[in-house]
């Protein structure tokens, strides 16, 4: 064996070794955990979630189901209207927020509160002051005109319509923050140019702040749309389906089906919201990319 | 065009005034700047005039209107601001012509229009881009072309050239000067800068923490600076000041140092004063006072020496090449002609 086939032995060995430098082997450790928590608890249980909903006589069942059909409807109408309806409130009061003054300072940590109270306390009480008998308003309603008041949640477009109330006051002060961040992210300059180029407030909003936010808007849309179809408290806590199971959404009926002991329905009324999902995941990866 | 008339303007923020009492008289096609050092007021002045703040007492014309109350809209002005403030979603073209767009004029006209300002500040070839694709200078002559196509009664300019690199600002300086010899149209400039201010202005007027300190041409302040305040701001390197008494034959400082003066001013012989006198007017005499050489800053057309004598330290420019080393001794005399006297106590000029 002659020298240079000892050195390229050598040099064989440290390229064998080489191949696991300090920084890789951190790199490895600092990875391995995080694959790990991501197997357990995403892989796995979503494999496990379309392992149960695999059957075909489930969707036959479900689609057959009148109040499946129902909770699709009040799904699309709570995604389409609401949502729409919570993000446009919420551009017009980022608005008004955005201003600096002391007071409207105060107002915000006000205005915060519903977004930062908990759930469950609040929408049942909620529940209760709607309650046709013995509910605050009611009772309100009936020392005023000596009439009873309406049968808030025991109508099914009430019921629903005071889901999406609920679910407007309780997450609109956060979408109202993250557009007066976008708010605040346009230069006072372009306003005031702008008025001197003889802009309105409308044209103002049209030409310098809506170009301005668009993106961010339609961010923020798609992101709430995903959020609210998982949306299981304002429904749940509110009406709880009812009446007659009438203001089920996807997100509270998978939930009915399983109190039902009917596991295979309860995964695939899950699966039936994935078209409704993953085009909203797509669109909104495909933002974030740009 | 039209003149503009501020009489006796303040302003206050809060309990704060910021604006004392401010009266400038601006006539149709002037082109005046208002000059000072940061918080003095300026830019809330320019700001008031364009309707970005309000009057809190005085008034403001354009052309016969009281424009008090009007926004700004309706003042007929165009604004340049400091950041240029280009709309960053409109192309250049968009940009010129959004005043316009507003006003709902004809699109031949709006073309018309644009195509011209574009031309006058070689635009042309960069109508379809987007601010965010343009440099610094480019952007700049955007924001004067947005102004230029409004053909307004009073241009209005907010620093516009602080946030261009030296060599662009002495090219946008000529650039803006020669538009206004062209257009004619009455201006406002603010600017911190005086060498702007002494190179493109009509009128100066300098001004310092919410009053006026002066107003006339740029030579004018210059040559009879009012107090010790303009006499330091115009002209660059500054004004030496030095402490001292008159006496009748001359000026003498704390210093101990004799220096001459053309014609002593009546009643002051003995009296504490401030002898003021521009580098530029040291010369170097043989029969001059010896100053001991600090530091030499040759540019090459000119040289400035800092020197001195005893705790006097002085500027002195000269046109030749002298090149003296530091902590040598040379003999330098004032221009008694060119001299400056000023009052101690009230800082203010003394006629003599």
């Amino acid at each position: 064996m002659n020298d240079i086939a000892v050195y390229e032995a050598d040099l064989a060995t440290k390229r064998v070794r080489r191949r696991w430098s300090a920084w890789e082997v951190w790199g490895v450790a600092l990875l391995v955990p995080y694959v790990l928590v991501f197997l357990l608890f995403v892989i796995y249980p979503v494999a496990y979630g379309f392992w149960l909903a695999r059957d075909p006589q489930a969707y036959v069942a479900l689609f057959e189901d009148p109040i499946f059909v129902r909770a699709v409807f009040n799904t699309l109408v709570f995604i389409l209207v609401g949502v729409n309806l919570k993000m446009m409130i919420a551009l017009l009061l980022s608005g008004f927020f955005v201003h600096e003054r002391l007071w409207i300072r105060w107002l915000s940590v006000l205005f915060i509160l519903p977004w930062a109270v908990p759930s469950i306390p609040t929408i049942l009480s909620l529940r209760f002051m709607l309650n046709p008998e013995w509910g605050l308003v009611n009772q309100l309603i009936f020392r005023l005109t000596a009439e009873d008041g309406p049968n808030w949640l025991n109508d099914p477009s009430l019921g629903l319509t005071f889901a999406i109330l609920v679910h407007i006051w309780k997450s609109l002060p956060f979408w109202t923050l993250v557009l007066v961040s976008g708010r605040l992210a346009i230069s006072r300059d372009l306003y005031e140019a702008a008025a001197v180029d003889g802009a309105g407030r409308i044209q103002q909003f049209r030409f310098i702040t809506w170009p301005s936010m668009s993106t961010l808007y339609i961010t923020c849309l798609l992101l709430s749309m995903i959020w609210t179809l998982g949306d299981f408290n304002s429904v749940y806590l509110l009406t709880g389906g009812g009446p007659a199971d009438l203001t089920h959404v996807l997100a509270t009926l998978g939930i009915r089906y399983l109190r039902l002991d009917a596991v295979n329905l309860s995964m695939a009324t899950i699966v039936s919201a994935m078209p409704i999902v993953l085009p909203l995941v797509y669109f909104m990866m495909k933002r974030l990319s740009r | 065009m039209a003149e503009v008339e501020i009489r006796e303007v303040r302003k206050s923020f809060g309990r704060l005034e910021v604006l004392h009492g401010v009266s400038i008289g601006i006539q149709d096609g002037e082109f005046v700047i208002l000059v000072g050092p940061s918080g003095c007021g300026k830019s809330t002045l320019l700001r008031m005039v364009a309707g970005l703040e309000d009057i809190t007492r005085g008034e403001i014309r354009i052309g016969t209107r009281v424009v008090n109350d009007m926004p700004p809209k309706e003042r007929d002005i165009a604004m340049v601001f400091q950041n240029y403030a280009l709309y960053p979603h409109m192309t250049v073209a968009e940009n010129m012509a959004f005043s316009m767009r507003l006003r709902r004029a004809r699109q031949a006209e709006i073309d018309t229009r644009v195509k011209r300002a574009a031309e006058i500040l070689g635009l042309s070839a960069l109508l379809d881009r987007h601010p965010r694709e343009l440099s610094g200078g480019q952007r700049q002559r955007v924001a004067m072309g947005r102004a230029i196509v409004r053909d307004p009664q009073v241009f209005l300019f907010d620093e516009p050239l602080s946030n261009l690199d030296a060599k662009l600002r002495v090219a946008m300086r000529a650039e803006i000067k020669e538009l206004h010899q062209r257009l004619g149209t009455t201006t406002i400039y603010v600017t911190h800068d005086q060498v702007e201010a002494m190179t493109m202005a009509d009128r100066i007027v300098v001004m310092r923490d919410g009053v006026v300190e002066q107003m006339g041409a740029p030579l004018e302040l210059y040559d009879q600076p009012d107090n010790i305040f303009v006499a330091g701001f115009i002209g660059s390197p500054a004004m030496n000041l030095l402490a001292g008494q008159v006496e009748a034959d001359g000026f003498r400082t704390e210093g101990g140092l004799k220096l001459p003066i053309e014609r002593v001013p009546a009643g002051w012989i003995g009296r504490r004063a401030l002898y003021g006198v521009r580098p530029e007017h040291i010369e170097l005499r043989d029969d001059g006072v010896p100053v001991e050489v600090l530091v030499v800053e040759p540019t090459g057309s000119e040289t400035l020496i800092m020197v001195r004598n005893g705790a006097a330290q002085l500027g002195c420019l000269f046109r030749s090449r002298i090149l003296p080393q530091p902590g040598e001794t040379i003999r330098i005399a004032p221009n008694p002609a060119l001299v400056h006297l000023f009052d101690a106590e009230t800082e203010r000029r003394l006629v003599h």
